[in-house]
């Protein structure tokens, strides 16, 4: 998978391009914003991570032109302002995600990667990580053939985990999968619900699946 | 004594001078300068039984005097009216003013005269207040904007560290409270934007259907995950159906917010309670909670950014200290007003008036 990076600043442009490196991904830099169109335009992407504010053509006029040009490379807005409007503006001008600054690496990881995926595999109905079930259909989770009772929320919470079992889920992506929040709200809402779904999964069983990555956010994993 | 009432007073004693003169004179000339010449024209036993007409002059001018003094002071009050109506027009138009409408000068006259010159005056004085205003609200702007780049890098820099298998669980620790300091100062960056760039009148707010029972039901949900491990509970007392016209997501970020504070500000084993009522044009919402309550002499600062209270009860409670100006900010927003009781010992209540539109029930609820 090939990932254009258009970041003026240097320093966070060197930390993306190293931990997309890191996934396997092949990285391409550009500083500025004619530069990252001259490359887009030549070169078949298979995602693009976007700076709103840079020098030249800024990240929003870059994306307006690339999707009159029918060029539909799937591209992770990145910002620094962090504000609704901005979000809405970025998915009106044709973005498909959008990350405000300061992020958290390994969920923008995790959102290329999903960017890559976009429109590939289907999602399974079932969900599986060790002897934890989730059936989508059903909205039943069991472990080891034990049901476990949930409530709405905490169904979304496991699913959007499960979903990306084995990834770190950073406090904002969980706040706008599950609570459908695009900025903090300030509360701890996400620590004290996804204690809550830890001691229903995991209190009465082992091996533990659910794990905090502090300073990161909380991953569902199989034991190593 | 009030200029109003000094001008009155000399413009009515002036008028009543130049009443009393011209009537003096008037006097003289009808009543003094005539009777020499009625006594020589007639026989002095007429005039006993048929007054001359000077003697009803004088009756009349003398009877006139009250009427004069009511008039002169009418005339007087009228003047000075007159004379006050521009300052009046002034103070009017000076009492509207506040932060956000500097930028819009007095109406002037056009006149030329002192008190034009005045309003020209002050609203020079008003445009460069607002220019202040506004070189320190891009000042906050740039100045959080700027913050986030090294933050962004630092904080991927210290996520590099924490992957680094050969770390000692020591330095990791280390590391991992670095990360959540960052992502405190993250937060409260994000809020000082988000208060500044509202304060600029940037942040355009949604305007749907929104029903505000829902939002508050679901709100009791995040209420109740918050509060079980605070020992708390959460209750829902009411809850009238209410569709406003609104920002769905600053809506609901506002009621978490509200439900937050009271867990947070609660006691072990107290309670939080919401409540929605609908009054006519007008719904109230009240969330309460059983915490040591506010003194009174605090209240009026509990929605100033990054106050916190009793500084010994805001070390155990996490936040930035800009929820509460934030929550002000939304509630006026969407043209309403909050305020906090509080009865120390008792119940301490956030309380918000939100604007009902008549037709809001019969719009698409969305």
């Amino acid at each position: 998978m090939r990932v254009l990076v258009v970041e003026d600043e240097k320093k966070t442009a060197a930390f993306v391009r190293k931990a997309l490196q890191a996934e396997g991904f092949a990285v391409d830099v550009c500083h500025n914003g004619d530069e990252a169109w001259a490359g887009a335009l030549t070169t078949p992407f298979d995602a693009i991570v976007l700076d709103i504010m840079l020098p030249g053509r800024d990240g929003l006029s870059l994306l307006r032109q690339l999707r009159q040009h029918s060029i539909a490379t799937p591209v992770l807005l990145l910002s620094a302002r962090g504000e609704v409007n901005e979000r809405v503006d970025g998915l009106n001008a044709g973005a498909d995600d959008y990350l405000p600054k300061p992020f958290v690496l390994a969920e923008l990881v995790a959102r290329v990667r999903a960017l890559g995926r976009r429109g590939g595999e289907s999602k399974p109905a079932v969900l599986q990580v060790a002897d934890l079930r989730l059936d989508t259909l059903t909205r039943r989770a069991e472990r080891r053939g034990v049901l476990i009772e949930l409530t709405a929320r905490e169904y979304r919470l496991l699913e959007f985990l499960m979903r990306s079992a084995g990834q770190i889920c950073g406090r904002m992506a969980i706040l706008e999968k599950v609570w459908d929040y695009s900025f903090d709200p300030g509360s701890n809402l996400v620590d004290v619900n996804v204690m809550r779904l830890r001691e229903k999964i995991d209190a009465d069983f082992e091996p533990k699946l659910l794990h905090t990555v502090r300073g990161l956010g909380y991953v569902i994993k199989e034991p190593s | 004594m009030t200029i109003r009432t000094w001008l009155t007073l000399w413009n009515a004693s002036m008028l009543l001078v130049a009443l009393l003169a011209t009537g003096a004179l008037a006097y003289y000339e009808l009543v003094i300068e005539a009777r020499p010449q009625a006594q020589g024209a007639q026989p002095a036993g007429k005039s006993a039984k048929e007054p001359a007409p000077a003697d009803i002059i004088e009756i009349a001018m003398f009877c006139s005097i009250i009427p004069a003094v009511a008039l002169a002071l009418a005339g007087g009050w009228w003047v000075m009216r007159r004379t006050l109506a521009p300052v009046t027009a002034l103070t009017q138009a000076a009492e509207q003013m506040n932060e956000h409408n500097l930028g819009t000068p007095l109406p002037r006259t056009g006149s030329g005269d002192e008190l034009d010159r005045l309003t020209e005056v002050f609203n020079a004085m008003t445009a460069r207040l607002n220019s202040a205003f506004a070189r320190l609200r891009e000042f906050t702007l740039h100045a959080s904007h700027e913050l986030k780049t090294p933050l962004t890098v630092m904080h991927a820099e210290l996520e590099n560290w924490l992957r680094d298998d050969r770390l000692a669980t020591e330095q990791r620790q280390r590391v991992e409270s670095q990360l959540d300091e960052i992502q405190r100062l993250a937060k409260i960056v994000d809020s000082l934007t988000l208060l500044t760039r509202a304060d600029a009148g940037q942040v355009v707010l949604g305007r749907e259907a929104v029903r505000l029972d829902d939002l508050l039901r679901e709100a009791l949900a995040d209420a109740e995950s918050l509060s079980q491990p605070a020992g708390v509970t959460a209750t829902l007392e009411a809850c009238d159906e209410v569709t406003i016209l609104g920002d769905r997501h600053r809506l609901r970020q506002l009621l978490l917010n509200l439900c937050d504070n009271a867990v947070k500000y609660n006691q072990p084993g107290g309670k939080v309670t919401l409540e929605l009522h609908r009054a006519d044009a007008r719904a109230e919402l009240r969330i309460s909670n059983t915490g040591r309550g506010i003194p009174p002499e605090v209240l009026p600062k509990v929605f100033d950014p990054f106050f916190r209270g009793d500084a010994s009860h805001s070390q155990a409670v996490e936040g930035c200290g800009l929820g509460l100006s934030i929550a002000r900010w939304i509630v006026t927003a969407h043209g309403g007003t909050i305020r906090i009781a509080s009865e120390p010992g008792g119940l301490t209540s956030a309380i918000v008036g939100l604007p009902v539109p008549v037709d809001a029930d019969r719009q698409k609820t969305s």
